[in-house]
């Protein structure tokens, strides 16, 4: 089942995956290649349709490995190109991330997180926070990680993701979760608000009138490695520089700030909400871009709150990067659960009235 | 007044030195798939896909756009190559344990489809790069460095025969396999593989050529030798021959 195309500017109820998919096609995406995993599954469904429809390219691809190197090979003659999948099956794509990244490959991967580890199972988790920022490919190498929190930040996101892996040639994750992918919200389609990024300097096109071009990850010499994988640090530093998104809401003086990503920062606002009606001083804060994390954001906010609360639907993985911005400076508390449900409100409020008392 | 009657072509590069071993069949196979690249005018408009292993030098010696696709995917992103950009010409280069040990999956997948590429596999019974381990391909009672009895039965199971495979795939227009060592057979090889070439070109569906081809170094045998163990004990195996033709089919 494919759910309509919807114009532009239209609000529509829909569900996150469907979203993800229509917004895709409105930012352009040339290819979808996949291979089905629930909770993702209605991307692939939509593309299936969509892109035959459109006359773009579609294969459903024999494994996951063989559909993020089909992504690869479409990316690197300069289009747009993606794949949806989710946790133990976006294990397989490791290998290809690392290339694509030493290769700056500007591939669009949409991570709709389930259960883990292993098979684990197809509720809402948050599991896979470090596979996306950290990775589990070989080397020196970052992706541009973005994580909505929303059903229209799927949409605004999945433009973005497009947007930046072709600005900065460089991978770019969606990690969304099953909670997102499942769920319907009201969301409007606006028209793809990015400019096209122009690949003619080095998208391969077939060596006519210029030398051949290569897009190699294998350099046997040492300095040259060197050389080249200093060139992309560089790179993720102006990443880092020009793109970091978060959401701050009531920190200005707040005592304590819950820090949370993605579907599970609803609940957060709601727990602070809560908290200020009590007259407890509560902030929250909201990474949006995963990587490059908004560390110094973090820190700036160590000045004047006197603890964090991070919470997650893992066991503590997101946490890390926060204890690493605050440095120290002040307690970094953790309210985690491994899989299966959002952290409740009531549970987030009675933690965070816990630590106060602390 | 001279006439040329042979040169480098224009599709290899010329600021590279031949890199492989001495009596090493790549050379030969690289420069016949240039020639064909040459002769079908198809240089401009080419993009390859590489492979891990001593194929993945091709890349230093043609003068074509290339991605480098990580061990055994070289097929995947051909597929998603072709798929954007369904007007250009793309071809792989791969050795038999790309091909037909850790990527065959993308392999056989890529010919059941028909994608409409082209695939040279280099098979040498071994994995040359790493210094001579059994692969795919190995010849029962061949010994390299992780057989080093020979390969038996008992603890390896028994060598693919890839051509005899892909012909079976109703997306495969063209699978046949081929040998370098001889002069005739070099010849014939060059045919075959721009007859796969001209299939995809046509449109026709997924075009396959075998190259049998020596690694003397690993083999501990002289140039002479290995060619003569390509003759007497690998064409006994792989018999050279067109597996499939779509247009000698009906």
């Amino acid at each position: 089942m494919t759910e309509t195309m919807t114009k532009p500017e239209e609000k529509v109820l829909i569900k996150g995956n469907y979203a993800i998919a229509n917004a895709a096609i409105l930012a352009g995406c040339e290819c979808y290649f996949g291979y089905p995993i629930t909770p993702q599954s209605e991307i692939g469904e939509f593309m299936s349709g969509k892109m035959q429809e459109l006359n773009r390219a579609y294969v459903s691809a024999e494994s996951e490995l063989a559909a993020i190197n089909m992504v690869m090979g479409a990316c690197s003659t300069g289009a747009k190109a993606m794949t949806s999948s989710s946790s133990c099956a976006i294990a397989l794509m490791q290998e290809a991330l690392s290339y694509a990244a030493s290769q700056e490959i500007p591939l669009v991967l949409i991570s709709v997180m389930r259960g883990g580890p292993g098979l684990g199972n197809i509720y809402p988790s948050q599991g896979d926070y470090n596979q996306a920022t950290i990775g589990g490919g070989n080397g020196d190498y970052k992706l541009t990680v973005l994580a909505p929190g929303n059903v229209q930040e799927c949409v605004d996101l999945t433009y973005k993701a497009f947007y930046l892996a072709h600005k900065y040639r460089n991978p770019t994750i969606l990690l969304a979760d099953g909670l997102l992918g499942q769920m319907m919200e009201p969301v409007t389609f606006k028209d793809y608000p990015y400019p096209e990024i122009d690949n003619s300097g080095w998208a391969l096109t077939g060596a006519k009138g210029r030398e051949r071009r290569l897009l190699r990850s294998y350099a046997p010499l040492a300095d040259v490695q060197c050389d080249f994988v200093r060139s992309l640090f560089d790179k993720y530093k102006k990443i880092e520089e020009n793109e970091v998104m978060y959401e701050e809401y009531l920190t200005d003086d707040a005592d304590l700030i819950v820090v949370s990503f993605g579907s599970l920062s609803r609940n957060v606002k709601s727990a602070v909400n809560v908290c200020r009606e009590k007259g407890l001083k509560i902030g929250a804060f909201r990474p949006i871009t995963l990587s490059p994390f908004p560390s110094k954001e973090l820190s700036r906010l160590s000045n004047s709150a006197k603890k964090f609360l991070v919470t997650e639907i893992n066991m503590g993985q997101m946490v890390k990067d926060v204890r690493l911005a605050v440095n120290g400076k002040v307690p970094v508390e953790f309210l985690g659960k491994p899989v299966g449900s959002m952290i409740d409100v009531e549970d987030i409020v009675t933690e965070i009235e816990r630590q106060l008392e602390v | 007044m001279a006439t040329q009657v042979f040169k480098v072509p224009d599709s290899i590069r010329k600021d590279m030195r031949y890199g492989f071993c001495p009596g090493c069949d790549h050379g030969v196979a690289v420069r016949l798939v240039a020639e064909c690249l040459d002769e079908l005018n198809l240089k401009e408009k080419a993009i390859t896909a590489t492979s891990i292993g001593c194929s993945v030098c091709l890349y230093d010696y043609l003068e074509v756009d290339a991605v480098e696709a990580p061990h055994g995917r070289a097929l995947a992103q051909a597929t998603g190559i072709k798929r954007a950009r369904p007007d250009k010409f793309v071809f792989t280069y791969q050795g038999d344990g790309d091909f037909a040990s850790i990527g065959w999956g993308e392999s056989s997948h890529a010919a059941l489809r028909g994608e409409n590429v082209t695939a040279i596999c280099i098979n040498n019974t071994t994995y040359g790069m790493t210094g001579g381990q059994l692969g795919p391909t190995t010849l029962l009672g061949q010994v390299t460095t992780t057989s080093p009895t020979g390969r038996n039965l008992e603890y390896y199971g028994y060598p693919i025969k890839i051509t005899e495979h892909i012909a079976m795939y109703d997306g495969t227009a063209f699978a046949a396999r081929v040998s370098l060592d001889t002069v005739p057979n070099i010849n014939n090889a060059k045919k075959t593989i721009k007859k796969a070439f001209e299939y995809q070109m046509e449109g026709l569906g997924f075009s396959f050529v075998e190259i049998l081809s020596t690694c003397p170094t690993n083999w501990r045998m002289t140039p002479q030798e290995a060619h003569e163990r390509v003759r007497t004990q690998m064409m006994e195996i792989y018999k050279p021959g067109v597996y499939k033709d779509i247009k000698t089919l009906k």
